[in-house]
Order: C-alpha cells, then structure tokens, then sequence
C-alpha cells in the first residue's frame, strides 16, 4: 500500500515498506541528502524535517506516518538562490563549520522563530536542546540568531 | 612582506557555507545511486580469541550478496612504526569489533543480513583489558610474535604488552632529587578515552577502473589512505587514487586509513563501486579515541620554586594493535615535558597493547591530558612550597633561549608576556571561596605548551587568462575552514587577486603531490607555506613578461589588485588578464609547483630515544584560565567564566580562529566534565550512541573570551601557526585546576562527571591505583 504526501511542494507516493524510517526513504529513495542521518535514535537533530510546520526527527517517524501530510526537507527552505533569515544569518556570521548538524539548526530555529520572533539568549539555546554540533561550541550560532532579534527590534 | 600582511588578514567567509546550510553539499556518505553495492563488516564480538573456522557458504548465497571478503584477500600488515595490524582477523581476534569478514550486497539490509549469517567459531583466549593487567608479570600477550613485525622506524623499545617505549633522560636526576634542599612533590592521573563522534561517521565508496582503485573517501590523510590500502592489498602505491569531498567532521578521527581498503577489495570483486558507511554504533565502538593514560610524575622543587628534577612515566593505552599511540610517545616530551624550565629530567612513555579497540589521534592528542597532568602537578608544587601559583608560572615557563626536554632551544618570550596579557585583563582577586548560593567558588590558570606539526606538503598554482589561480593540494576541508579562507587568503595575498578568484581544487592524489594530510595545525603553515612558494614561481613568470612589456626591470613591479603596476606609479601597467594573454605567445601558460617539509629542529644529542621528533619545529603555547561553581551535595561543576590568550603567530582570519576557539574548548569542556568510556568485561565500550555518550548541549557552555597573541616566532608562511587544534589543549588541566582549588580536594582523574566530584568532596574518591608504574622511575623500562 503506496504512502502518498506531499514533500517540498510536490505531491510524491512511496511505495515501499510503510515501516521504513522517513530518513531512510528521503536519503535513499528520494535522494533528498540534506536530511542528515547521524545518531539515528533521535538526540541529535541532525534529521530533523517539518511536518505539516512542525520539525519532527525524521529517523524515529516510519514513512507510513506521513501519509498524506506536507513534509519540508532542509531542500524546500527558501529556494536556491535566496537564504532563509536564518541561514543567511548563520552565512553572514561565518558560524558554519562541518556543516553536518546545521540542516537540523535551521529546520529547528526557522521554525521557533515564527512563533518566537523575540527570544532571550537563554531561550535559543532552549530551542536547541535537540540539537547537537560537535565543531562549533555553539555560542557563535547563537550570536547569529540574536543578531536577527536584535534588526527585528533594530526595525521598530 | 608588510604590505602582503596588510592584503592577507580579512574575514573572509566559508565559499561552502551556502551550500552546507541549503543541504546541497555531498559528504561521502551522501554519495548513492541504483548502480552502488552496499558493504557491511562482519565483527569479533569477542575481546581476544582463535578463530577456529570461517564459513561463508551461507552468507555468499543470501539474496542480493555479490561477494565477501576475509584475510585471505589483504594479507598486509600496516602500522605507525611497527607494522603489527592486519586489516581482517585472520587467525586472531584481538579486539571487540575487530572485522572478520566484509559483504557486498545489493541493498544495505542484506550486506548486513549476510555478514550476520557467516559462521565464525572462536577459542577464547584470556584477555587483558587494563594496562594494569597488560603489565602483569604473567599476562597474556595481546602479540605473541610482537618479535617478529616489520619495524618501520627504527628506536623504539619493545617488549611484550608495550608496543613502543620512548625516553628522555637529560641531567641527573638522582642528584637532584638527592639534594637536601629541595621539596619532593609526586602525583598520579588517571585519564579515560574521549570519542570524537564526528558527525559524519567513517564512509568511503570505491570502484575499480582500468585496473586502479578510485576511493572516494571521508578522510584527512588522502596519501596515506593511498599508501595504506595499497600495502595491504599488496599492489603499488600508485594503483590507489584517492579523492575526498567535503569531510563531515575529523578531529583526527580520520587521520588514519579505515574503511578504504575493504570497499576496495569488494570494489574489485565485483567489479562495481561499492559504498560502505560505519553505522553510528560501530562509529562509536570501534573509535579510534584519544587513549586513556595513566601517569605517575614527581619533582625535585627549590624553595624559591626551581625545578631541579622531573621524572616522569606515562602509560597510554594503544588498544590491540599500535598506531598513533606508537608515534604520541614522542609528544610526552614536548608536553609533560614542556611549558617549564627543568634542571634535569627523566621521562618515560610507553603505548600499552590491550585488548580493547584501537585508539588513535584526537585533537591536541596527548597533549591534552599531559597538561592536565602537568598542570595539576604544578598546582600541587606550589602548594607544598607556599608559592603563588602565577608567579611559579611566570618564573618558570620557557621563554627566548631556554632548553625543552630534549634540549632543543627556544626562541623567543612567549609564553611569558602571555600570562602577564592575561593577568593583566583578568586580575585574580581569589582562588577559592564560597558563593551566596552555597556553591565552591575555583579559579585557575594554566599554560600549555603543544608544537605544530609540519612535513611535507606541495602545491601547484596555476594562473588562468580570466585572472584567476587554481590551486592544486591534497587539502581536504573537514570543517575548520582553513581550506575556504587561509589557503585562498594566502595565494591571493601572493599574486596580488581577491581570494574569491583563487579556485580550491578538492583533494585528488592524482592531480596534487605528496602532503602527509590536514591535522596537527599543520594545514595553513605546510600547504600554506608550499603555496606560497607556487605563488613565487607564477610571480617570478608573471613579472617577467611584463618586464619585458613594460621594458622595466622586475623588481620594480607590485602585483594588486589583480592589476601589476610599476612601483608608485599606479595605472601604469596592466591587468594580469592582460598578462597571462600574452605569456601564452611568449612562455606559455603560467603556472608554479612549491613545496615545503619539516626543516629539523635541533635537539641534544642523546637525550632522546625512541622518538619520532626530537625537537618541536614550531613550538604554539596557550594560557586558558577559568572560574567554576562546584554543587557541594550533587557534584555538579558550572563554568562560570572561560578566558584564553592563544599564541597564533598571524591571525590571518580573525573570525574563523574565533570560531574553533570556541568549538574548540567546548570539546575540551566535554572532555573534562562529560564523556565519559567505560570498557565492560567483554571488552567493548558501554556508551554505543548518543544517550549513553554525553557531550556538551547549548545549554551546557559559554561563550569563551580570547586574545590572540601574534609575533612569536615562526617558520609558517608570513609568520602563521595553525589555530585550529590548540585551543582544547588546556581546557582540562585549567577545569581539573579550578575544581580543586573550588574543593580543596586533589582531582587526579578525568572525567570529573558529577558523581566522581561529590564523591572528592566527600572524601571518597582516592588517588587512582598505580601500582602498575613503579615509584623508582628506571624500573619502568622496557630494555631492547
């Protein structure tokens, strides 16, 4: 039985086993890479997808769970030649480094900033507990988020 | 060479940032397609065994399996000095995990449903897990025919369970720790393994064309996966070409060869290319760590705080076959060693085998927990002779003409007016006390001493008719940038272009000479220093034709602004565009091949044996300082401050060192608070993935205030010394420092988990046992 949803705008049908991990299927069968697998029981973020708005772990969700949902990968955020405020603040603050984890920052941050456009330092770093990057230390990737506060309110 | 400072140091961004953050760059574990057969090992689930008997049969007749391949298909052994490592448990399992076989099959699933079925019947041997047991009078040897290795550097001794013994013997120690005058202060360490956990676990994919393997690896060290696989496949080094795209993370974890040669050889098998990607749980149980040590170290200290006499022996675990911990011995002298002035001094370090998995080389390597060591040592000293614990420092750190362990000189007042940098902005008030929240309050400062790590490196540049330079290296970006932004930052600086049009070519061994791989800081000033001779031979070209142009002699030409101009008479020359054009009627397309190497640092004849660098060819120093809380009932230890003055020689990108200072001592944080191994009685590691290995979260750190010391000496390219490894060199001894100062308790063992704190201040945490390192420093010897 065919999972049909919709991923990144399109509408797309699965028609493999329903148990395998969303992650898997959107590596290996879409070839969408940017979804990241690396601790693959669901700490580290790195997987992280949006369904219906929402970033869940992708490696955790069978794929039969989205039927019929909206599914974003990190390749449907924005488009190709424009940088979402949060990538382009991570691309002006030069906080990338591997770059492994940072599809699951931004899956996490684009989406807590819609509902948090004026978060503490505290709160950012809050938002990330699901999230880990193993370069950066993080300070640097929370500098960047605050400077998007900061031009918020800078436009007040 | 002021000017070219002036034009090299920028901000420059990462040109793979937009791309890592769109999900659009190709890891090697990105690499896939219908066409791909996927590889699974076949892992001992024992410590140390015969294997009586492999059968295959089955597993070879599973739906989708294509071929399997065992030790009869490498039958080479490889290594760092000994060559003591089989790529395939041929007879004898000497680890948890150590591969037996490995299966190519259609889908993942069934290369790992087939390497399950392969019947392997094992005779277990008694195994020894601890160094303590390892050097047990009567402990089974990890290498019986340890006698009978190729050695492929000569010095080291050997014997038994020590792979490689490597020692400094300078002056006489027995006189001074003799001499009624001085005070005898001697501590033991104990320190475990740290997992690097490189996002990107180990990957390669290879194939096997017109009768060459082509790796496409996550790697650091393109030629020595080339050199490696090809040794123990038994074929020539140039039948292996190896290409490497961007690299998920290393931290030295990849420094080795790894996965390469078993997809290599199902690659030839079966005549497909063939990927094949470590799961997160082999990732983590078969890391090559940093090693646990063990360390006893005492001093013969004045009462006015000169060191007289320093012995020291230092037990690294190798884990069942040798290494990089066969080559770190060398660093214990440069470490444990370093950062003081010694009268005289007796070292001894040896890398252990046991019958755990591998280790290997992790960020600052040793380095890290020798300072730790040292450090706390130091502290220790200063408390047995009543001295300030900066002032010891100061008085006793090495500065411009003194000697290091083995003799070799310094240059230049480093670390010195470092300290006194730091000191200055951050005057101490206090080292311990308690907080109004009922917390221990701990500050510290420490020093460390760690080298740059050179060798060779080439470099080709060529400068193309549009203006801008291809540059050619086996330079591999891992995530530090130093591939983005120091190495165009330098060729542009050079050739007088904006480094946006200087091209990076990925690493590709059959288009870039030799380079011994990026790690150990060496990959601004090695494949910097060999660029920038490339870019000499283009400009020597280059300001040729346009001297004859011009009818001017060279030397009164400047390149800028991809412009060269006649001195002081800007718009009087042409654009290089223009150049180029014409050099291809004249001379021909312009281009240059440089190259640099180690240049051999002296050290005192006869004070080191079994090393593999006597003397450091450049030194790179550090003073990390730090304030804690110390929960006096759960143990729990926050860092209240983290402040750092780091020697950096040049800082070509101030931002980008920015960015792996903080990573940097983040990991170091981890290392000291956090991560935790621990080795269960079958030999394998208890923490298999993320919920059991605990490394630092957002919530955990802080931001980390630095100052960049610049002007010390150094041999790299305008000045540089990596930046990139150093600053998790002395996280541990400045936390460890600033716990004990917080407790008034002695730590001696990392990590410092909330459980191990509270039990030090509750008295129930006592020196680590050591009895298996000899309190007369001489019995600890290996004779060979």
């Amino acid at each position: 039985m065919a999972v049909t949803f919709t991923l990144n705008g399109q509408q797309r049908r699965y028609s493999g086993d329903p148990r395998t991990s969303l992650m898997d299927a959107l590596r290996r069968d879409f070839r969408l890479t940017g979804t990241k697998d690396v601790c693959g029981e669901g700490f580290c973020g790195a997987c992280l997808v949006h369904i219906d708005g929402v970033p869940k772990v992708s490696c955790l969700l069978p794929i039969g769970a989205v039927e019929g949902a909206d599914v974003t990968t990190i390749e449907g955020v924005g488009d190709l030649g424009t940088l979402n405020p949060v990538q382009q603040a991570f691309e002006d603050f030069d906080v990338v480094q591997c770059g492994m984890c940072f599809p699951g920052m931004v899956m996490t941050l684009s989406h807590f900033l819609q509902d948090n456009p004026r978060p503490s330092r505290d709160e950012v770093k809050s938002a990330l507990v699901g999230n880990i990057c193993r370069c950066t230390g993080y300070e640097r990737i929370i500098d960047a988020v605050m400077s998007l506060h900061n031009s918020a309110e800078g436009r007040k | 060479m002021n000017d070219l400072k002036e034009t090299v140091v920028m901000n420059l961004p990462r040109r793979d940032a937009r791309d890592k953050l769109q999900g659009r760059t190709k890891y090697t574990v990105d690499v896939g397609g219908l066409e791909m057969l996927h590889a699974a090992l076949r892992r001992a689930d024992v410590a140390s065994a015969k294997i009586r008997h492999i059968d295959v049969r089955a597993a070879l007749a599973m739906p989708g399996v294509h071929a399997i391949a065992t030790a009869a298909d490498a039958p080479g052994l490889h290594g760092l000095g000994i060559a003591d490592h089989p790529i395939f448990a041929g007879e004898t399992v000497r680890y948890h995990g150590e591969p037996i076989a490995a299966v190519a099959a259609d889908t993942l699933t069934q290369a790992r449903a087939a390497a399950a079925a392969i019947v392997v019947e094992y005779d277990d041997l008694p195994a020894v897990l601890t160094m303590a047991d390892a050097l047990a009078p009567d402990a089974a040897l990890v290498h019986p025919d340890w006698r009978n290795y190729e050695i492929l550097f000569e010095g080291g001794a050997r014997g038994g369970n020590v792979a490689w013994q490597a020692t400094v013997e300078r002056g006489d120690t027995d006189a001074a720790f003799a001499r009624e005058d001085v005070t005898i202060v001697e501590n033991v360490y104990q320190v475990g393994r740290q997992n690097h956990v490189p996002f990107e676990p180990r990957a390669v994919t290879a194939a096997f064309e017109d009768g060459r393997y082509h790796i496409h690896t996550s790697t650091q060290a393109p030629w020595t996966v080339k050199h490696v696989t090809a040794r123990v496949l038994g074929v020539p080094d140039s039948a292996v070409h190896v290409t490497v795209p961007a690299v998920g993370g290393g931290f030295g974890l990849k420094f080795d060869c790894s996965l390469e040669p078993y997809a290599a050889i199902l690659a030839r098998k079966t005549g497909r290319t063939v990927s094949q990607v470590n799961s997160r749980k082999e990732e983590m149980m078969t890391c090559l760590c940093r090693e646990n040590a063990d360390i006893r170290i005492r001093s013969a200290v004045t009462k006015d705080g000169d060191i007289v006499g320093r012995e020291a022996t230092v037990l690294m675990d190798c884990g069942a076959y040798g290494g990089e911990q066969v080559f770190l011995t060398t660093m214990t002298a440069h470490t444990l060693g370093g950062n003081y002035k010694l009268g005289s001094v007796r070292l001894c370090t040896k890398a252990v085998y046991t019958n755990t998995p591998p280790n290997g080389a992790f960020r600052a390597c040793n380095g890290v927990y020798n300072t730790f060591a040292l450090e706390r040592h130091t502290d220790e000293i200063c408390a047995a002779i009543g001295m300030d614990p900066v002032a010891f420092r100061r008085r006793n750190v090495v500065g411009d003409g003194d000697i290091g362990a083995t003799g070799q000189v310094f240059r230049g007042n480093v670390l010195e007016p470092m300290l006194d940098q730091l000191t200055a902005k951050y005057p101490v008030e206090r080292r311990s006390g308690t907080l109004p929240d009922g917390r221990l309050y701990g500050r510290a400062t420490t020093v460390g001493t760690w080298f740059i790590f050179v060798g060779p490196s080439a470099a080709t540049v060529n400068l193309n008719a549009d203006g801008s330079a291809t540059l050619v290296t086996a330079g591999v970006e891992i995530g530090s940038g130093t591939m983005m932004q120091s190495l165009p930052q330098i060729v542009a600086a050079n050739l007088g272009i904006h480094p946006d049009k200087v091209i990076v070519k990925t690493a590709d061994t059959d288009a870039a000479g030799r380079d011994l791989g990026v790690g150990g800081g060496r990959t601004t000033v090695s494949i910097g220093a060999a660029s920038e001779a490339a870019c000499a031979q283009v400009r020597d070209k280059l300001l040729g034709v346009v001297a004859e142009l011009l009818q001017t002699s060279a030397d009164k030409l400047v390149l800028s602004g991809g412009r060269v101009e006649i001195q002081g008479r800007p718009g009087s020359g042409t654009t290089i565009e223009k150049i180029v054009q014409q050099a291809e009627t004249s001379i021909g397309p312009l281009s240059g091949s440089g190259a640099f190497t180690a240049p051999g640092e002296r050290s005192m004849p006869g004070c080191a044996a079994g090393h593999f660098i006597d003397a450091i060819d450049i030194p790179v120093f550090a003073v990390h300082d730090c304030e804690v809380a110390v929960d006096p009932v759960t143990g729990h230890v926050e860092i209240l401050s983290y402040r750092l003055v780091q020697d950096v020689g040049l800082a070509l990108n101030p931002r980008a060192i920015h960015g792996q200072i903080q990573g940097g001592v983040v990991q170091g944080i981890g290392y000291a608070l956090t991560e935790e191994i621990t080795i269960n009685s079958d030999g394998a590691f208890d923490q298999t993935g993320f919920e059991t290995y605990r490394m630092p979260l957002a919530g955990d750190v802080l931001p980390i205030e630095f100052d960049l010391y610049e002007g010390a000496p150094s041999i790299g390219p305008l000045g540089t010394k990596g930046a990139g490894e150093v600053p998790i060199l002395n996280v541990a001894a400045a936390i460890g420092c600033a716990v004990s100062n917080a407790t008034g308790k002695s730590v001696n063992a990392l990590p410092m988990t909330p459980p191990r704190v509270a039990a030090l201040i509750d008295g129930k945490a006592p020196a680590p046992e050591m009895g298996h390192i000899d309190t007369v420093w001489v019995k600890n010897l290996v004779r060979s």
